[in-house]
């Protein structure tokens, strides 16, 4: 069999991290190859780069046993003839499907577009690939299974002999998924490479001829996926040293006092019936694959989306959550995970940032005070040792992790005593992360309550006092720290319901 | 900390220079721009505008804008003249004319906020509807007769030849000042301009924020239009026409940001004055009056200019401070 793409000691870093390490391997001709892998595994670097997203790696790119460095995407699809179909598909919706699909690249007449030979070249490849759309259909109409086609159909417009499909089945529903199936093992028919990235593993095992396991930027291993079962997949996506974990330095604070409750809380279309409750003193996490709801969840709880039903308990009692000011009235405080656009102000000072959620506390006569503004602020740069210790410095030019810090400030500067950590650590130096864990050890200590999420499954399960797992929007496990393990999670994770029924 | 404060204004402090230029610029090409009469007149001129600027500066921080701020002032005009005429006292007017104007602004603030709508068209709809009512109002006739002792109020000269109006210009600045720098309202307004998501999700109620910041605009337009009411003496349903131009050109010389998040009164009162003196400048060393068009577009699309390479600094300078930060810190 002969090689459609080679990978030769492939090696990338961003600023501070090394995401791919020296990875080395290849994809027969005409095979459907899986690409597996946790959240920050270095699934996605892999692809961007052999699609000319990132020009700038180490080693070699192998395309059909020529070597290649692709100057950007286009530069991919036009001469490399490799289309990748993103997780979420580009389609502009103002245009037809024909437009969208010859985007860049239409038929001319002349200096005018030939719609005629446009229409009939699209339509020929939408009949291959069985759809039911036309060319001349707008595309704003489309379903997300349908935008999967335009994207496949954009793919053969270009002749790509190799393809790459990220998440593809992530929107799709059953029947949608089936179909798409169908079309991949005809593509695979005709010759056509097919890279296949996914977290469910059941669509692993009825689609994939091989799969190669990413973990940690390294590849771990390329299995036959006749000869390999789920757990072998899972073992190979989780193992890792141990160094990395993140631990309780503390006992657990855990008292008996249940502070939140959760009951049947459910956003149509997003997530339902999620059940849990909150101790005080408790570090909860919320594990799950990005997608799985638990970002909606906390979202609800806090006010900021609407729930479709439910209803949530504060000591004891019943309480209308509607919008943010009810969340802060209650003692609810949510850091969000993209603290770029979510969680503070630009152009706005530390000092402000940390004060806007309890500004009554700062009023002299009516009037908010700026020296109580900036001495909160120093204190809590003091507690929370953030750094560089400059009260005007803007908020949006600080790191990652002061930033986080600086929105904690802002909620411990106010009387909630539920905070929410929505991937507290992401984009966060290693020093910076023990640094967060230490202080929501401290947090609780103070008899407050923690709900965490994380995709990282090691940092979960070394901070955590119990563990719920969320699949598709729903809840799959709730475990106590004596059941904690990668492969459990993982397997709850990515719906391994079985399971979840024997042990509940 | 006075440096400190200093480098916080340093926009407000280059329109202050510019402005000093401008003057010294206009007075040695004709001493008569010096005289004390001739700076009354610049911020007379500048009166109208700069109370319309400061107005919309708050619709500009929230993250919109007002574009209906010329019609409201045409309303105010003709409904508070017709108060006047038919012997409402004038004080009783005038207080009545603000808060025709805050409701007005009010419609604009929740038309965006509970309905959605983009800021631009939402103001861009109301001020053809307010234009319309004036209209209606009046048969499309000016308001004539306006009783002296209500256009005394605006027009007396309390202190040498400064006429009331002036004063009210300054009152409105300083309490729009302290409202925006000293209230919880003006904190929030600046924080649901520069992130309104952020600011949700920090528990800030950004609906009623917008509310009562369009609210204000449309207040400050109420006042602007009683001292137009006052200086003319007649209601004239056509008036304040392309006001709101001149408003957003005096709020961003002034150095508010447009995409919201960033301004100040103080900026956006010496953008007015600027743009007044340049006026009153060009008309008394006698430039043709179709230039003066050219001229102040320069001085808008250079304000712009300004903006954006200030932030590229501002953000170099940070970063070189965060560096000396980090390496103190090794």
């Amino acid at each position: 069999m002969k090689n459609a793409v080679e990978f030769k000691n492939i090696s990338k870093n961003f600023p501070g991290v090394r995401v791919l390490n020296n990875v080395n391997f290849a994809i027969q001709e005409g095979e459907v190859h899986a690409l597996l892998g946790e959240n920050g595994a270095g699934k996605s670097t892999l692809l961007n780069i052999l699609h000319g997203l990132y020009t700038d790696y180490e080693g070699d790119v192998y395309l059909n046993g020529e070597k290649v460095h692709f100057k950007n995407p286009y530069d991919a699809i036009v001469n490399g003839k490799i289309s990748k179909v993103h997780q979420e598909t580009n389609v502009v919706k103002d245009l037809t499907v024909g437009q969208n699909i010859t985007l860049g690249y239409e038929p001319k007449k002349g200096c005018f577009v030939d719609y005629k030979n446009l229409n009939d070249t699209v339509n020929n490849i939408l009949q291959r690939l069985n759809c039911r759309f036309k060319a001349e259909d707008s595309a704003a109409f489309l379903s997300a299974g349908e935008m999967q086609m335009v994207a496949i159909a954009k793919a053969l417009f270009h002749n790509s002999n190799v393809i790459s499909l990220d998440e593809p089945t992530a929107s799709l529903t059953t029947k949608e998924t089936d179909a798409l199936f169908k079309i991949i093992r005809e593509l695979k028919a005709n010759g056509m490479t097919v890279i296949y990235v996914s977290h469910r593993l059941e669509e692993i095992f009825q689609i994939c001829d091989r799969a190669t396991i990413l973990r940690d930027g390294e590849c771990i291993t390329t299995l036959e996926i006749d000869k390999t079962d789920r757990d072998e997949l899972i073992r190979n996506m989780v193992g890792r040293n141990v160094n990395a974990v993140a631990s309780r330095m503390q006992e657990s604070r855990v008292q008996e006092e249940t502070v939140l409750e959760v009951k049947h809380l459910t956003r149509n279309k997003v997530f339902y019936d999620i059940n849990f409750e909150l101790k005080k003193g408790e570090i909860l996490g919320f594990a799950g694959l990005v997608g799985s709801g638990r970002t909606d969840v906390m979202r609800t709880i806090f006010g900021a989306d609407k729930k479709s039903s439910g209803h949530i308990y504060m000591g004891g009692k019943h309480v209308h959550i509607r919008n943010t000011q009810d969340a802060l009235r209650h003692g609810i405080g949510l850091l969000p995970e993209e603290r770029k656009t979510q969680g503070f102000i630009r152009y706005t000072t530390n000092t402000d940032n940390i004060a806007l959620s309890c500004l009554e506390k700062f009023l002299k006569m009516g009037m908010v005070s700026n020296d109580m503004k900036l001495k909160n602020c120093e204190h809590f740069m003091k507690e929370l040792n953030i750094n560089p210790k400059i009260p005007d410095f803007q908020t949006q030019n600080m790191s990652g992790g002061n930033q986080q810090k600086v929105i904690l400030a802002k909620w411990l500067s106010t009387n909630a005593n539920i905070l929410i950590f929505d991937e507290p650590t992401k984009g966060v130096d290693v020093a910076a992360k023990a640094e967060i864990y230490r202080l929501m050890e401290d947090i609780v200590a103070s008899g407050k309550s923690v709900i965490v999420i994380s995709s990282e499954l090691p940092e979960i399960m070394g901070i955590s006092d119990r563990i719920i797992v969320m699949c598709e929007g729903r809840k799959t496990a709730e475990l106590l720290p004596d059941e904690f393990s990668e492969e459990t999670i993982l397997n709850y994770a990515m719906g391994g319901k079985k399971d979840a029924e024997i042990q509940a | 900390m006075l440096k400190s404060k200093l480098k916080g204004m340093s926009r407000e402090l280059a329109v202050l220079a510019a402005l000093i230029l401008l003057i010294i610029v206009f007075s040695i090409l004709d001493p008569v721009y010096l005289t004390p009469g001739n700076m009354v007149d610049i911020i007379k001129q500048g009166t109208i505008n700069g109370i319309l600027a400061i107005g919309i500066t708050f619709a500009i921080i929230s993250g919109g804008i007002d574009l209906s701020i010329g019609c409201t002032f045409a309303i105010v005009i003709v409904a508070v003249g017709q108060l006047t005429v038919v012997g409402v006292p004038p004080l009783v007017a005038i207080v009545l004319g603000g808060i025709l104007g805050a409701i007005m602004g009010s419609i604009n603030g929740i038309l965006i906020t509970k309905m959605n709508l983009q800021p631009f068209i939402a103001t861009l709809g109301t001020m053809s509807v307010y234009r319309g009512l004036a209209y209606v109002f009046t048969g499309g006739w000016p308001v004539l007769g306006i009783p002296d002792n209500y256009r005394h109020v605006f027009t007396t000269k309390l202190f040498g030849d400064v006429p009331n109006s002036i004063l009210v210009l300054f009152a409105i600045a300083i309490v729009t000042h302290i409202v925006l720098s000293k209230t919880r309202f003006g904190n929030y307004l600046y924080a649901v301009g520069g992130n309104e998501e952020a600011a949700k999700l920090s528990g800030v109620n950004v609906d009623k924020t917008k509310i009562i910041g369009y609210s204000i605009c449309g207040a400050c337009a109420a006042f602007a239009g009683m001292i137009m009411l006052a200086n003319l003496g007649t209601g004239e349903p056509a008036s304040g026409e392309g006001y709101e131009l001149d408003a957003i050109a005096a709020a961003a010389v002034g150095g508010t940001r447009m995409a919201g998040g960033k301004g100040t009164i103080l900026g956006t009162m010496l953008g007015a004055l600027l743009l007044a003196a340049l006026k009153i400048g060009m008309i008394v060393i006698g430039v043709q009056s179709f230039w003066q068009f050219v001229v102040t577009g320069i001085i808008i699309v250079i304000a712009a200019y300004f903006e954006t390479i200030q932030d590229k600094l501002s953000a170099m300078i940070y970063k070189k401070q965060e560096k000396a930060a980090a390496a103190a810190e090794k």
